[in-house]
């Protein structure tokens, strides 16, 4: 028997705002910029193909001024309901769903990561520390590059 | 949180990852490990020797054998990792929730104040 070693983590977030306007912020790349990128991350977006199969490039700029390149494509898109989306380096899916709550919208936040490829990413982080006094510090700012 | 790079490199190998995966199941011998492996069985010990160091897997002596098995404490690390992930997403969904409510006081501020011109900000 065939199994994929796949890990899947999920959150769960309502927020005080209604549907619209949460798609709105998710969808509009001049809103997005606003919130990506947390913890005195910015970003910059240089494509945002907002349909199935559109490609979404950016680039999140670390306090430190180091820059990480993110590459993700749009899989299923449904209007104030659904976006997954697949990133790659490292490769998981994000599935983002929507449910209005009148004034309120729950979000319900999936990725699934595939393990090994997890892994071969802590190993890159680590290599990429060689030299320098390993810390998780430095490991967090890796982490707050990845899109999701 | 601390994460031993060892591990991670313990892992980095696709036949020591098929170890492991072999070992999830079972308790087995260096040699019943081998016997799922083209390579030579002093590669495999090899690898299992690393998966030994790095704390992955353990070994039991029974009788004439020496028995190999997972150890799932050691494996947990990578949820630890996981968890730094989680975190990171807790705090991007803070950001969006403060995002959201600047964005509905700017509007509602906009709208009291003119609403013509509320109206058009809101296109």
């Amino acid at each position: 028997m065939e199994k994929t070693e796949t890990r899947e983590m999920r959150i769960t977030r309502t927020f005080k705002a209604p549907v619209e306007l949460i798609w709105e912020v998710w969808t509009d790349p001049e809103h997005i910029i606003n919130w990506w990128g947390p913890n005195g991350f910015t970003s910059t977006i240089h494509k945002m193909d907002f349909k199935e199969d559109g490609e979404w490039n950016l680039t999140l700029h670390g306090p430190d001024g180091t820059d990480y390149p993110n590459k993700s494509i749009y899989k299923e898109i449904i209007p104030f309901k659904k976006i997954v989306f697949e990133h790659f380096n490292p490769h998981f899916f994000t599935t983002v769903l929507f449910e209005s709550k009148g004034e309120e919208t729950q979000i319900d936040w999936t990725m699934l990561f595939d393990t090994a490829e997890i892994r071969e990413t802590v190993i890159k982080v680590h290599k990429a520390d060689e030299g320098l006094k390993q810390n998780v510090e430095k490991l967090e700012e890796y982490l707050s590059g990845l899109p999701g | 949180m601390i994460l031993r790079r060892d591990i991670f490199q313990a892992i980095a190998d696709p036949t020591r990852r098929a170890i492991l995966a072999l070992l999830a199941s079972q308790t087995i011998t260096a040699g019943a490990i081998a016997d799922n492996f083209d390579g030579a069985r002093s590669t495999i010990s090899k690898h299992i020797q690393i998966l030994t160091e790095c704390g992955l897997v353990e070994s039991n002596q029974k009788g004439r054998e020496i028995y190999y098995q997972i150890k799932m404490d050691k494996m947990t690390e990578i949820d630890l990792w996981l968890d730094q992930i989680r975190l990171i997403w807790e705090a991007r969904f803070d950001s969006l929730d403060n995002y959201v409510t600047k964005i509905q006081n700017d509007r509602n501020y906009g709208k009291d104040r003119n609403p013509r011109d509320a109206d058009n900000q809101n296109v």
